[in-house]
């Protein structure tokens, strides 16, 4: 037994010196320790002894940290209460403070025992650990700890008894066992509140035979073993215990989610429900039905083809090419009577087919054969309506507008007379266009099959006012289409010296072979010009000159077959005087000419028609027809009465007069002529044609692999194989059309079928069925 | 080969580029479906080559036609890079990539300015990502633990009277308050700021509303959300949730017949009321709602046709801000009976420190809060020039004003909130202390708010198509077909997590400087490793 007296009078040991004696004397031998101490700090700990014996310690009047880092065989009784930090570290003593414990006792503790048989600081047990290699270490407390008891505890047990406590409102002070991760406390009597991360259960089988076991020993180290019948009813005994991992895991807030609170405590039917009907239901990026952004729509024929619009005759090719793709062609060939009297004479002979200039496939490689599929209808045979009605019109010129006004309304079964002033009907084509350009067989067939239909030819007839009164007053209709067959030309010096190119050509095409200079000038570089050289040419002329103020507008075509004969087109040239020797520009220039015939354009000759001043009429020559082609009532004008234009523009103007008329005879409200929109571009998808090499042209009828079908169903199937929602399906009708539809409730509106369809049918559009969602708040009644 | 004009708009012209992979592309028509801008559609794409497969040269001719998922070329139908075609690919076939050559806001002004939604594209440098929290109390002083702490997170929305001036006076030895004090509510320091319902879907306003209910409710965090100038639901009017929003009157007064009306049937009184005389994404400039987005519920709730709604820049009655104290302030006081507080918000400006000023000297005592609203806020539409070019950063304003009321010894008086840009970079909470620090009482965000409940657009021109009607994710739309993409609950809960975890983050910050109440002021807490902002805001320059 070594006995320290730390105080020498006034003079009080160092805890320096105390403890470096305490070592010394552990070294040599020491077990028991009886200190007397003053406030010196860390008694105790950490300490062994040689042999590995037991170490004693009785100490009164300890200071902080007594029996900190204590290993095991180290017993320390403190006599009386103890500062701060008892047991702190504490590896494995046994620390018995029979008084009270100042802050943080038993703080890191991770073995041994330590025993407060008094009242235990705040942040007791804090952070208590438990080595699985050893022991678990425990903390006994008689009475009460102050606040943050055990807090952020990972292992170990303590036991707090609660004796003489009832006067606080909890024997673990505020907010214990925060953080607290592992290990348990035991505690009798009241606790106010812990964190929702511990549970504060009874006790069970084992801990009561924990406490049970260990209480004797704990209560006669603190000399207070009178106690053990009123520590054990363990009915006043309750165990914190923190969550495990794996209940911790399993936690929730324990607040209701904010879905719930929706549906419980917010404003009944959401803060909107009175201005918007609202379901919360929601929807993914991909909607079906009415909720699609977007919809499709079979929009079939709803655009004009570049070839169909780019035809004065609007003839829709593209339908045709579908006809033979069913293999249909005479019905293909057909349909083009249905829009123009001279598929042969005009489409594929005349007409500089404007609709193969502006054919798709031109696009690619080479346009569609339009005009020489035109010549195949030449001599296909229409039968003449079998209704008729009785109303009857009259067209007055026999020309390719009155004829094409003519073919349509009879047609349509009404009687129609076509008076004409020439001997042969037929207009341009037959009195003016050269026999090279156009065979007169199919020219005559083709006036045939006019008069086959229905149509009555009143020749060498010439219609002068009191004729027109006549005809007006014998008919429910009149269609003025007299053309042009006044030559045009101007105030040039020695007009005397002209020939009228009109008068020259229909001379020839009469057959008389009118006389003709060596050397010829032609004004115009038109097709009518170039005509006209080509009628010089014919007639005898060695050297044809065309001269023009600006540059040509004949068709390429014509002007090389001139150029091939030899003859020169110069312009621009601005005549100012003819002679007999040939004719002057403005700027000198002289081309020698024994004849110069001017071939610029005719204007009409309407001397027939009454003096009307309702009559509009162009720079007092051309008539300005109202909306639905009439100039009077009943009097309707066409062609080049109206403007100079085209073969193919007389033909078109005639069908739509003819259009006109139809309901104006038929009593019907005026409507505007349907017109097609030009289908856009990009609608259509040319990747799926292949270039082919010119040379492999092959028959017209053939084209119809090359053709794109624009704005037409070609019936591929595209759409209705690529749609990724098999919405699409394809109905035949019993006439064999058919029609593609989309399955609202499959489409998601996503726009393949009109990615992929060649012909531009399919649309994908916004959906804009409407969705009644806002209202303006009104309270239904 | 298709005719191309140089002058013809091209994909490379666009802000982005549709990267589209066709060998991974199943053509599912998820991506076309899901686009709510019409910036891809589906076109056919053709390969004709000629190959050789035998040993010697002899041409094979093959013409394959495929589908494909192609970009729209159009200035109008373009892609904002809002990725929803990336998002419903099941393939990964398909993304929009930012494009660096874009020419798209050269070409883009031939009806006028360009107008769009969404935020400043050319400010997003952020003075508070130069700011941290440099004053960490270790030795000094203890720090606190921010979990166990008890920490008084609340901030006064109101006139707040210095201890003179309060009207106490002692009669018969009991003290007694001789008159009437402005009101004044303790409210959390984060306040969701004014986004209208014109601006947002009804789904979207309702879920940050309902967050709001839920955080005051559930949660127990006071948080205080503004309605915006476009009126407010009625059914929310006469509900007990009143007392959680602050209704905000703006030059326009729209949806104010509705408010007025609902008055009578009011259970409880709004939280405040806020006067809005700018904002920070386009100062000077009034609010603007698109056409497209004026649908039935709005034109009723605002008494106007369906048209493009333009708020005057100015309140139409107002010349000066003495004018306003008087009339705006006045009115709106009265009008609640003096019990609800009434607090004004100005963009950030070079003159926000003599604005706040005259407040201060306001003999009337009647402004509860100055809300200065940075460059880096946002708005539902705006010309684009006034976004990307007009505006004030917010952060020296605030400090400015706080250190101008130091300096004649009023600060804490008129309650200073600052926003624009809170959170842009993610952490609103960091922003929201550095913010305090520096002089405010709080601050308020809502680019934050949309972002939680879905929103993709950014500061680096991702979107930002909020004032075209076509929001993808359905916030910033009234088009019944995208507001059902919106979860309403979903993004309520994200909204609450995030304010949750704000709350828990704030007390992380306030822990280690040793405040258990709002540093407002403290800027001893911060350090800055930039010279001049550190010289300008007053704080220690470190390095």
């Amino acid at each position: 037994m070594l006995k320290i007296e730390t105080m020498n009078g006034h003079e009080r040991m160092s805890t320096q010196d105390l403890l470096l004696q305490i070592e010394a004397a552990v070294q040599n031998g020491e077990t028991d320790f009886e200190i007397a101490a003053s406030g010196q700090h860390d008694i105790g700990g950490p300490l062994w002894h040689p042999e590995g014996k037991t170490l004693h310690f009785h100490i009164t009047n300890a200071g902080q940290r007594v029996g900190s880092m204590c290993l095991s065989n180290t017993e320390i009784v403190v006599e009386g209460s103890a500062s701060a930090d008892v047991g702190w570290l504490n590896d494995g003593g046994i620390i018995t403070v029979k008084g009270d414990a100042g802050d943080t006792a038993g703080h890191c503790s991770s073995g041994g025992k330590i025993f407060i048989g008094g009242r235990a600081g705040t942040r007791s047990g804090s952070l208590m650990k438990h080595d699985p290699l050893y022991e678990e270490p425990e903390l006994w407390i008689l009475k009460n700890t102050g606040s943050f008891s055990f807090e952020f505890m990972g292992g170990g047990k303590a036991v707090v008894c609660g004796i003489d406590s009832e006067q606080f409102d909890s024997v673990l002070g505020e907010r214990p066992c925060v953080g607290m991760v592992g290990g348990v406390v035991y505690v009798r009597g009241t606790i106010s509140a812990y964190p929702k991360d511990v549970r504060c259960l009874e006790l069970d089988e084992e801990d009561i035979t924990f406490i049970d076991g260990g209480l004797d020993d704990f209560l006669n180290h603190v000399e207070r073993s009178e106690l053990r019948d009123e520590l054990t009813d363990w009915s006043q005994w309750h165990k914190l215990r923190p969550l495990t991992f794996e209940e911790k895991q399993a936690q929730t807030s324990g607040r209701i989610s904010v879905h719930d609170f929706r549906l419980r405590e917010w404003v009944k039917g959401g803060i909107f429900s009175d201005v918007a009907v609202d379901d919360f239901e929601v929807h993914d990026t991909i909607s079906r039905g009415l909720y699609r952004l977007k919809v499709p729509s079979w929009d079939n024929a709803k655009y004009a083809a570049p070839c169909e619009f780019s035809c004065p005759t609007g003839i829709p090719t593209q339908r045709r090419y579908d006809l033979i793709r069913l293999g249909k062609t005479d019905d293909a060939l057909k349909l083009e009577l249905e829009y123009t009297p001279f598929p042969g004479s005009v489409c594929g002979s005349v007409c500089p087919n404007p609709c193969m200039d502006g054919c798709t496939r031109g696009t690619i490689d080479e346009p569609i054969q339009i005009g020489a599929l035109g010549l195949k209808s030449s001599f296909v045979e229409v039968e003449a309506p079998k209704v008729k009605t009785d109303k009857k019109v009259a067209i007055i010129g026999g020309g390719v507008s009155g004829l094409s006004a003519a073919w349509q309304l009879a047609l349509k079964g009404h009687e129609v007379t076509v008076y004409d002033d020439s001997e042969r009907i037929g207009g341009k084509l037959e009195q003016v266009i050269p026999r090279g350009r156009l065979n007169h067989e199919i020219l005559e067939a083709e006036l045939k099959r006019i008069q086959h239909v229905g149509v009555k030819f009143i020749t060498g007839c010439k219609v002068d006012r009191a004729k027109f009164d006549t005809i007006r007053a014998e008919s429910d209709a009149v269609i003025c289409a007299t053309g042009g067959h006044k030559p045009r030309y101007f105030n040039w010096k020695g007009i005397e010296h002209l020939t009228m190119g009109i008068e020259f050509l229909k001379a020839i095409n009469r057959g008389e072979r009118p006389k003709v200079g060596r050397h010829v000038v032609v004004i115009g570089c038109g097709n009518s010009g170039m005509d006209t050289c080509r009628g010089a040419y014919e007639m005898g002329a060695e050297t044809v000159t065309a001269i023009d103020v600006q540059k040509p507008a004949a068709f390429a075509k014509e002007i090389a077959y001139i150029e091939g004969l030899g003859g020169k087109l110069i312009w621009p040239f601005m005549t100012t005087e003819i002679t007999a020797e040939g004719i002057y520009a403005d700027d000198g220039r002289f081309i020698p000419a024994d004849q110069v015939i001017v071939s610029i354009g005719e204007a009409p000759i309407l001397d027939y028609l009454p003096d009307d001043p309702s009559i509009k009429k162009f720079r007092d020559t051309w008539l300005i027809p109202n909306a639905d082609k009439s100039i009077m009532e009943g009097v309707f004008a066409t062609g080049d009465t109206i403007k100079p234009g085209r073969l193919t523009d007389a033909i078109g103007d005639g069908r739509k007069t003819a259009w006109y008329v139809d309901r104006y005879i038929r009593g019907e409200a005026p409507l505007q002529f349907p017109q097609k929109t030009r289908i856009p571009a990009e609608r259509l998808s040319k990747a799926y044609f292949d270039k082919c090499h010119h040379c492999e042209l092959k028959d017209p009828v053939d084209d119809h692999t090359r053709c794109v079908s624009c704005g037409t169903c070609r019936d591929c199937k595209m759409c209705l194989e690529s749609c990724p929602e098999k919405a699409i399906s394809r109905i035949e009708k019993a006439d064999g059309s058919w029609e593609y539809i989309s399955d609202p409730n499959r489409c998601i509106g996503c726009g393949i079928c009109a990615g992929v369809c060649p012909c531009g049918v399919w649309s994908i559009e916004d959906n804009l069925e409407p969705i009644n969602m806002y209202r303006n708040g009104q309270r239904s009644a | 080969m298709e005719a191309v004009r140089t002058q013809d708009v091209g994909v490379n012209d666009l802000p982005w580029k549709i990267e589209y992979h066709a060998d991974r592309c199943t053509m599912c028509g998820s991506c076309v479906a899901s686009c709510s801008f019409k910036a891809i559609k589906v076109a056919v794409q053709a390969q004709s080559i000629t190959v050789s497969e035998d040993s010697q040269p002899k041409p094979i001719h093959k013409h394959i036609a495929r589908p494909v998922i192609k970009q729209v070329a159009s200035l109008k139908d373009f892609c904002r890079g809002c990725g929803m075609c990336e998002k419903v690919c099941p393939n990964n076939a398909i993304k929009p990539v930012r494009n660096p050559d874009s020419r798209k806001t050269l070409l883009s002004r031939d009806n006028g300015p360009i107008k769009r939604g969404g935020r400043t594209n050319l400010n997003a440098q952020r003075t508070l990502d130069h700011i941290v929290v440099g004053r960490i109390s270790q030795m000094t002083d203890p720090s606190l633990d921010s979990v166990r702490h008890t920490f008084d997170i609340r901030s006064p929305f109101g006139r707040v009277l210095s201890p003179k001036e309060l009207p106490f006076e002692i009669v018969d030895g009991k003290l007694i308050q001789k008159t009437k004090t402005p009101p004044v509510r303790w409210i959390y320091p984060l306040v969701f700021s004014d986004m209208s319902i014109g601006a947002l879907s009804t789904r979207a306003w309702e879920a940050v509303a309902l967050a709001v209910g839920y955080l005051n409710t559930q949660c127990n965090i006071p948080i205080r959300m503004s309605s915006g100038e476009g009126g407010m639901p009625v059914k929310l009017l006469q509900s007990d949730y009143l007392k959680y929003f602050i209704i905000q009157i703006a030059s326009g007064h729209f949806g104010w017949n509705r408010i007025i009306k609902a008055m009578p049937f009011m259970k409880t009184d709004p939280a405040g009321i806020l006067i809005k005389i700018g904002q920070g994404a386009k100062p000077g400039d009034g609010g603007l709602l698109q056409s497209e987005k004026v649908a039935e519920h709005i034109q009723a709730i605002r008494g106007v046709p369906k048209a493009t709604l333009s708020s005057p820049p100015n309140h139409q009655g107002l010349y000066s801000i003495e004018e306003s104290v008087q009339k705006m302030h006045l009115s709106m006081n009265a009008a609640f009976g003096f019990r609800v507080p009434v607090a004004i918000k100005c963009a950030a400006s070079s003159t926000s420190v003599s604005v706040y000023n005259n407040l201060l000297r306001d003999p009337y005592k009647i402004c509860g809060g100055f809300f200065i609203d940075g460059i880096q806020g946002g708005t539902g539409a705006a010309n684009e020039v006034s976004l990307d070019h007009t505006g004030h950063p917010v952060v020296s304003k605030i400090r400015d004003c706080y250190l101008a009321a130091v300096k004649s010894g009023s600060q804490g008086q008129i309650p200073l909130y600052g926003g624009g840009g809170i959170g842009m970079t993610g952490n609103a909470a960091a922003d929201a202390f550095k913010m305090i620090c520096l002089g405010a009482n709080g601050v308020f965000c809502g680019k934050i708010l949309i972002q939680l409940l879905g929103c993709v657009g950014n500061e680096q021109g991702r979107c930002n198509a909020c004032n075209t009607g076509n929001c993808p994710t359905g916030i910033c739309t009234q088009n019944p077909r995208l507001v059902k993409r919106l979860d309403i609950d979903r993004g309520a809960q994200k909204i609450v997590d995030y304010v949750l975890a704000f709350d828990a983050e704030l007390r992380k910050l306030m822990a280690p400087i040793g405040n258990s109440s709002l540093p407002v002021g403290r800027s001893d807490a911060l350090v800055s490793t930039d010279y001049n902002i550190a010289d300008k805001l007053g704080i220690q320059y470190v390095c």
